[in-house]
């Protein structure tokens, strides 16, 4: 990591800072990015309580940063996979707002024509491969992507993204020495959010860091980051890019994280200890990032701009997707084979 | 036209298409430089190489998950998984993931790949070696099921599924590897979704899958000599896409259909096919439907306990001749 | 003991024996190395496994055989040649113990139906769309069954008939002054019935005269709403349907089948009426359990019938398993009938014009002239079965119950 500067003069301080390693327009990027999955991970939430979004949803408020991050990191033809609480990762690739929302909703303007729902966000347009509701399942298919680049030889990376929870089932280990003895160009980044559903993670892992302190079993680096400050985990990001698309293999990162909320729909998370949420809300991403920017000479007025902008968008996607119809009836018998039908006899 | 046997067959098929196609890419245990177990991909890594053709570790999940992500993003993966049995090590990524993603994702996900796999029993390895598992891919919307019977259709069916751009799991029977016939020369493509009329008759309809298709012939030739039954039989070469519109005009000429079927009796294929023909032939059929198939038990692996349970050429010529009148 | 060709892979079927060890003579013990086979990719030693003289080899060094192959045979120490080695073969096992066993796994617990007596969905349909019966075909199944193949080569083999469908008209060939009406489908199938019938029975008649009062104060005090409410008139058939079915129970041998020496009687009473289709010929559809059934229910029952079979939409159901036959002319108002016995039942009654009679009646102990409705029944019986007595006894009682019944209390 690039060490900051320490000056004591105010001016060439700030001077210094806005021209560091990342640069102010990455950071503003990402503060947006973050802003972006925060409020439209709230609006999911609310509209959850007024029934319009069904079935389940698994926000991740509260780790914003290591979606972001990544996402300003990757390129548009890097391919990203991640888990049902995906809403964030497909975010940061650039998908449209209400298709996000009319998805959500089972709505026919929905990204997957509402035939997916919350947990299988994808926009293979914008490189975003899937959201999988199977745990562990993604990561030998993100190996598989990340083949697919070395094969034609596209300096294309893949990034997975999964939980603490997945680290201990059988497709994680499975892909980690695949990946490995393969040298395949695919990121794996472990959000570490302390809990496997309900239940502590320390209770169900043999070591104390799930991701982390297996890296030496498939010949790679242990890698830690602190999952709430997005300057950190970009600069993990770049490395790891830079690595795979050397030809150098995969990464194992494990990014320390908190969600706000329960695992799940109305999950009040009541397994986790007093006290526990309101220490991690003091280490909120987004108002330290917030303050990093003003520290590091943002004008207030861009950064209300980011934030009244994020708010417009989301408000704006939230009724556009409200007012569209639900899917066509004919729409549940297209699409399971590539000429886009259905049928199993002649 | 030149004898090939089943295995030669295979390697064929998939040099064929590697050559013609350089998206084609082929992954499996020990199908590299062992040629595979069964000797059924001799001279495909001697051709084309560490890049195209490579041996995995045992992960079965990792296997098929990686072809999964390859056809994702443009490449033709065929995939081996060793013996069928094993697909239930990674049934996850076949049924949940392979299956469904193009429907999941509003037809946005590619899956051009192809899953092979050694079927079936005959040859003494026990229960958890030999079963024949095409029942369970028929049964998972969004999957192509075929099973060749002969050298000829396993050259122009995988051509046809590694062509396809739809997910197909290519069913190869183990006992049928060493077996020879007649394959065209240059290049053969054959077509996915149709059954083939391998012989006439007028008194009863056989409809018969892989291994079994030999044994059904065989009998049909006993029981037009010893009981002057004569036999239709049908090889039905792919359970998905079916072809019912050859299979039930095949019932209706005759009035009377029996399943030949290597797998355990219930939910077999043959119980599907059977309450489609109930349902739209009812009043074509001069005979309850009957099927033949191994018994719903696990098969046993001593050499005579395994060839009562399989259906076998005589049992086929004893239940037809016991059932037609 | 026979040294045998080993199976070295799992997937291999022949192997190749490289080199012999010992030759023929020598003594071996089991743990000395007796030949080498190999492939390609594999070679192997193989041990004796047994301790004693090489007596003779079988396969020379370089050849090829299948696995199983005899190689060689080791005389073991202490075993006489003279003992034959019982070698059991790998072989398939009895074939009838593979099918018993198998078929008993999936034997169903309901217990098989004989399907000799039922007609299969295909024969059914045939029978229905060519207006035949089961009993116009010989079976040829297995216990007489009647197959699929033995309606298509009936049908074959009256093909020439095939041009005249019971829905055309029959055709009219002009010829100076003379009609040839030929035979149609149905007339032909009649044809044929009718004298198969009289050759089979000896018909004997009888008859006897009923006074239809009773019968005709119901009929007179029902019959306006009845034809309001139903749509057609209240006849007499019903009310001779009904008493029939009552006269059957008191002599039921008249309600069956003979088959060959036997005489088959049935419970139920599946009552045929032959009903007319405009001078185009007759059918006999049933009125299935007609002596569960009310006079309100026949009357229904036989409409119905007359409506279906006028719009050619009978089935073979409708034919099937009719037990007595009822023929019915009154409406021509003829005075009696000798009707011919639909085979095979046993008898059939034909019922005949009721007319407005003088007839002598008792009254307080005098005999008195009166005006009645009178018709005359006449039943045709095969004497094979039935004797005079028998069917005049019946005749009795049919008589009894039609003109003592209180039908108009009896029928709402």
């Amino acid at each position: 990591m690039v060490k900051r500067a320490q000056t004591k003069k105010k001016a060439s301080a700030k001077q210094a800072r806005l021209n560091d390693d990342i640069g102010e327009e990455t950071r503003l990027t990402m503060y947006r990015l973050q802003l972006e999955i925060r409020h439209l991970e709230q609006r999911a939430h609310d509209l959850f309580f007024q029934n319009l979004i069904k079935g389940t949803s698994h926000l991740a408020l509260g780790q914003e940063a290591i979606a972001s991050g990544f996402g300003a990191a990757l390129r548009p033809n890097d391919y990203t996979f991640c888990t049902y609480r995906g809403h964030a990762h497909t975010l940061v690739r650039g998908t449209s707002m209400t298709g996000m929302l009319g998805e959500l909703m089972g709505k026919e303007c929905g990204m997957l024509q509402g035939k997916g729902g919350s947990m299988h966000l994808t926009d293979v347009e914008k490189g975003a491969m899937g959201s999988y509701a199977i745990i562990g399942a993604h990561l030998p298919i993100a190996a598989g992507a990340a083949w697919q680049a070395q094969y034609n030889k596209t300096g294309q990376v893949a990034v997975c993204f999964f939980g603490d929870g997945t680290t201990n089932i059988g497709a994680f280990h499975e892909a980690l020495n695949f990946a490995a003895i393969w040298k395949l160009p695919v990121v794996f980044v472990c959000e570490n959010n302390l809990y496997m559903e309900y239940t502590p993670i320390s209770d169900v892992t043999a070591v104390e860091h799930p991701a982390a302190d297996r890296a030496s079993a498939y010949g790679l680096d242990s890698i830690i980051v602190d999952g709430n400050d997005a300057d950190a985990v970009y600069r993990i990001a770049v490395t790891a890019f830079d690595k795979a698309r050397e030809g150098g293999g995969p990464s194992l990162i494990e990014a320390k994280t908190y969600r706000h909320s329960g695992h799940s729909r109305a999950d009040p998370a009541s397994y986790r200890p007093k006290g526990e949420l309101e220490a991690w809300l003091k280490k909120d991403p987004i108002p330290m990032y917030r303050q990093r920017l003003i520290d590091f000479g943002v004008k207030e007025s861009i950064v209300k701009n980011i934030e009244n902008s994020v708010i417009q968008a989301v408000d704006e996607a939230t009724e556009a997707a409200k007012a569209s119809p639900p899917p066509p009836v004919d729409y549940a018998f297209t699409d399971v084979w590539a000429d886009g039908g259905s049928s199993w006899r002649n | 036209m030149a004898e090939l046997t089943y295995r030669e067959a295979v390697a064929e098929a998939i040099a064929q298409e590697m050559r013609r196609d350089d998206s084609v890419v082929f992954l499996g245990e020990d199908i590299a430089k062992a040629g595979g177990v069964f000797k059924s991909t001799v001279g495909l890594w001697e051709e084309f190489g560490d890049l195209r053709v490579r041996d995995t570790p045992i992960s079965e999940q990792a296997i098929l998950g990686a072809a999964m992500g390859a056809a994702m993003t443009g490449l033709k993966p065929i995939a081996e998984i060793m013996f069928s049995d094993f697909l239930a090590v990674c049934w996850d990524i076949v049924c949940n993931q392979i299956a469904k993603s193009r429907y999941m994702t509003g037809g946005q996900v590619d899956m051009p790949l192809v899953i092979r796999t050694a079927n079936g029993g005959g040859a003494r390895f026990g229960a958890q070696h030999s079963q024949s598992v095409e029942n369970w891919a028929m049964m998972i919307p969004g999957i192509k099921v075929v099973a060749p019977s002969s050298p000829a259709d396993v050259k122009g069916l995988l051509a046809a599924a590694i062509r396809d751009p739809d997910p197909v799991i290519f069913f190869e029977q183990k006992s049928l590897y060493a077996t020879k016939g007649m394959v065209p020369d240059g290049e053969h493509v054959d077509e996915i979704g149709k059954a083939k009329v391998l012989r006439n008759g007028d008194d009863v309809t056989i409809l018969a899958l892989a291994l079994m298709v030999p044994r059904a012939l065989e009998a049909a030739e006993r029981l037009q000599l010893e009981k002057g039954i004569s036999a239709t039989v049908v090889d039905i070469r792919s359970l998905v896409p079916l072809d019912t519109k050859t299979i039930l005009s095949e019932v209706i000429k005759t009035g009377r259909v029996v399943t030949v079927e290597e797998n355990p009796r219930l939910c077999g294929w043959g119980a599907e096919i059977s309450s489609i023909i109930a349902e739209e032939c009812f009043y074509d059929l001069d005979m309850p439907i009957v099927r033949i198939t191994t018994p719903h038990i696990p098969l046993a692996s001593a050499d005579e306990l395994e060839d009562l349970m399989i259906p076998s050429v005589s049992r086929i010529f004893d239940t037809i001749s016991r059932e037609v009148d | 003991m026979d040294v045998l060709m080993p199976q070295m892979g799992e997937t291999v079927a022949e192997g190749t024996l490289t080199v012999w060890h010992k030759s023929v003579g020598d003594t071996v013990s089991s743990s000395d190395i007796l030949f080498e086979i190999g492939t390609d990719k594999v070679e192997m030693e193989v041990p004796a496994l047994a301790d004693g003289v090489v007596k003779e080899i079988c396969v020379e060094a370089g050849e090829t055989v299948l696995v199983g192959t005899k190689l060689a045979v080791i005389e073991e120490e202490g075993i006489k040649e003279s003992i034959e080695e019982t070698y059991v073969e790998n072989q398939i096992i009895d074939t009838k113990k593979s099918t018993d066993i198998i078929a008993q796994t999936n034997i169903s617990k309901r217990d098989r139906i004989d399907r000799s007596m039922k007609l299969s969905p295909v024969v059914r349909k045939l029978l229905a769309e060519n207006n035949l019966t089961h009993n116009d075909i010989k079976g040829t199944g297995r216990n007489g069954r009647l197959k699929r193949s033995d309606v298509l080569s009936y049908l074959e083999d009256n093909k020439s008939n095939k041009q005249y469908l019971p829905d055309t008209s029959s055709r009219v060939a002009e010829f100076n002054d003379k009609t040839i009406i030929p035979f149609n489908h149905r007339r032909k199938m009649t044809a044929e019935h009718m004298v198969r019938s009289k050759a089979t029975s000896p018909h004997v008649l009888q008859a006897v005269e009923i006074d239809f009062s009773k019968v005709e104060k119901a009929r007179y005090q029902l019959g306006p709403d009845w034809k309001k409410r139903e749509g057609y008139s209240l006849t007499y058939l019903p009310f001779i349907a009904r008493a029939l079915c009552s006269a059957i129970k008191d002599f039921p041998k008249l309600n069956g089948h003979i088959e060959e020496e036997k005489l088959v009687v049935f419970d139920r009473v599946n009552l045929a009426v032959a009903i007319d289709l405009d001078f185009e010929g007759l059918v006999a559809p049933i009125i299935k359990d007609a002596d569960l059934k009310g006079v309100t229910e026949i009357a229904r029952a036989i409409n119905e019938l007359a409506i279906r079979a006028r719009a050619e939409k009978l089935t073979a159901d409708d034919y099937l398993n009719a037990t007595y036959t009822v023929s019915n002319n009154g409406s021509f108002g003829t005075l009696i009938t000798a009707p011919i016995i639909n085979q095979p039942q046993v008898a059939i009654l034909s019922t005949d014009g009721v007319s407005k009679r003088a007839t002598v009646i008792e009254k307080d102990g005098e005999d008195l002239i009166a005006i009645r409705p009178i018709g005359i029944l006449a039943q045709s019986f095969d004497h094979r079965a039935i004797d005079g007595s028998y069917s005049g006894a019946f005749m009795r009682r049919l008589k009894e119950i039609l003109e003592t019944r209180n039908w108009a209390e009896i029928v709402s």
